[in-house]
Parts: C-alpha cells; structure tokens; sequence
C-alpha cells in the first residue's frame, strides 16, 4: 500500500481493508454516497489485497447468477388453478369467474 | 380522474374509480392485471394472476426447499392463502412483493418441518469470512484464475452445491438478490427486514461462497 494510504489509515481517515469489507455490498451496488464510494476506490487501486478480493467477489456474483437453470413442471399454473377450485376458494365451475 | 388514495382503496367491491395496475413479472406473458378487480375478488383476475407469476414464483420456491413436488404444493398454498387474504394487502407495496413474501414464509416453514439441514451452520459462515488484523487482511487473498474452470457445466455445479450448502437465510438472499436480480428494497420487504439487513446477510452469503469456489478458481502456480 502506497505510504500516504496507509498514513491516512492508521490516522483512521481512510477506511481500512475491514471497513472496506464490510460496506462491499454497498461498494458493487453503487449504494455508497460519492465521498465514500472514491475513498474505497482509492483503497483499492493502493491495496492488491482489496483488490484481489473485489475481483473473487465479483467472479463469485457473476458465477451465481450463471446457476442452472430451474425446470419449470408442466401445466404448473393450471394445476394450481384446479387446487384452487378444489379447495372451495374458486367457484367450481371449470373456467372463470361468473359475474 | 380523480388521483386515487392508494391507502385508502375503498372498501371491498366497489372499487375506487382508478386504473391501479399489478405489472407482473413473468417472462414472455408480461401484462398487467387489475388490482382492484382483484382486490374485489375477481377470479378472472386471479387466474391472470396465478398465470402470470407461477414460473418465477416456483422458482424462488425450489432454489429454497430444493424438491420439485414440495415448491409445487407450497405454491398452490401460497396461491391460496393470498387469495383467500388479499383484503389484507395494503398497497405500500407491489402486489407481487407482497405474494412473494407468503411463499417465502411458506418455504421457510417447511423447511423448518423437514429439518432438512443445510450442511453449513451460521457460525460457518461467520468464520468463512476473511481475517483482519488492526483492520488489514491477514493474508492476501489469491488471483483468481477463470480459465480455470472453462466447462460452464462444472462452473454450475460448483455454485449449486455452495448455494445448496448455504443455510437458508442466507441462500434465500443469494436467490433473490442475485439470481432473480430482485431490488435490495424489494428483497427487504419479501424478507420482513432493512435495506440494511439484506446487504449484511448478502455480503457474508457471497462471502461464504467465495470460500467454496477459492480452492477451484486459485490460479495454479508455474511448474
Ligand atoms: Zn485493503
């Protein structure tokens, strides 16, 4: 870490690697407020740590949104429909509503 | 028209004169439905609904019990209850938020039943997150390496068996928040919790994850 950086840190007017761990979420969000959000940036561009673990953060959002897949049954929705008819909260007549 | 008090929606059966409308959210058979015709009850209405939000709804419900037949009958119960309760939904929040939020409560509940356990404990999770000292890491964490697992097949399967093993709390932010790509403030009123509450629980989730999928994506060093 580039010397100002870590006087800055240990001074406690930049945050640290934990601080910047914990307010990640926020941080690949675009949650944090401008000042905050260039305060992590400059963290990051100074520290390998933060940002080796910025990069298998994102790898790991990126790969989980890659999960397979789910099957959807067949007539999913119209064997709901039928559970619905049958337990008395549809009117039993097949098809819809009589008004 | 007259703007329409959305607290106020009149009572039961005589809807307000308003053209509220429920955007649902499936894929492909994307429309809106009225919310007053089903507030009043109208199955018409419903059935559009039940249509409508049934393949996106089960999903969720899967990825959080893990068995086919039991999501499919927590959705019918779920499609019941809102049905049988929808004179209870006041209209702070989106409909399906709210619909959302009783199959959720479902699929919670029969887990707890099933006591089928995720193979992770909280405190897991907790010491899976990394170490700091005086507020640095303690060890650098590693490069990750992509090509590493090339195979999107392999890349699947290790992801769904760290989701899996996810206790499910936090697999069921991991669900919404990053595979059905749900608002952190709409995940925050399906769970019941802060904005906040969902980030901490979705942080120290992928955090969890992050430590499953390290030891496959590490890059190798040079023989
Ligand atoms: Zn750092």
């Amino acid at each position: 870490m580039k010397f100002i950086t870590a006087l800055k840190t240990a001074l406690g007017v930049a945050p640290g690697c934990e601080k910047v761990n914990e307010f990640l979420a926020e941080f690949v969000e675009g949650a944090l407020d401008e000042k905050m959000h260039a305060q992590f940036e400059e963290h990051m561009n100074m520290c390998k740590c933060c940002d080796h673990y910025l990069d298998q953060y994102r790898q790991t959002i990126d790969m989980t949104k890659e999960v397979d897949e789910v099957a959807i049954p067949t007539e999913l929705a119209e064997h709901t429909l039928a559970f619905l008819r049958k337990s008395n909260a549809f009117s039993q007549d097949q098809g819809s509503a009589t008004s | 028209m007259q703007p329409t008090d959305s607290k106020n929606p009149g009572p039961l059966g005589t809807p307000p004169d308003s053209g509220d409308m429920v955007t649902t959210t499936a894929e492909g058979a994307k429309g809106s439905i009225s919310l007053d015709a089903l507030m009043a009850g109208d199955e018409k209405a419903f059935e559009q609904l039940v249509v409508q939000e049934s393949p996106r709804l089960f999903r969720v419900i899967v990825r959080i019990v893990g068995d086919d037949d039991e999501a499919a009958s927590i959705l019918q119960e779920t499609f019941l209850q809102a049905y049988q309760r929808i004179n209870t939904f006041r209209r702070e929040s989106k409909l399906t938020t709210w619909l959302y939020a009783i199959g959720i409560n479902l699929a919670r509940a029969s887990l707890r039943k099933s006591r089928r356990l995720s193979s992770l404990e909280d405190q897991e999770v907790e010491r899976m997150q990394p170490d700091f000292n005086r507020g640095m890491f303690v060890e650098t964490p590693a490069v990750w390496d992509p090509s590493r697992v090339t195979e999107l097949s392999d890349r699947r399967q290790l992801v769904r068996r760290g989701i899996e093993q996810l206790p499910e709390d936090y697999r069921t932010v991991v669900v919404l928040r990053d595979i059905e790509e749900y608002s952190t403030d709409e995940v925050a009123k399906m769970l019941g919790i802060s904005s906040g509450a969902v980030r901490v629980r979705l942080h120290r989730a992928r955090g969890a994850l992050r430590k499953l999928l390290d030891p496959h994506m590490r890059r190798m060093p040079k023989a």
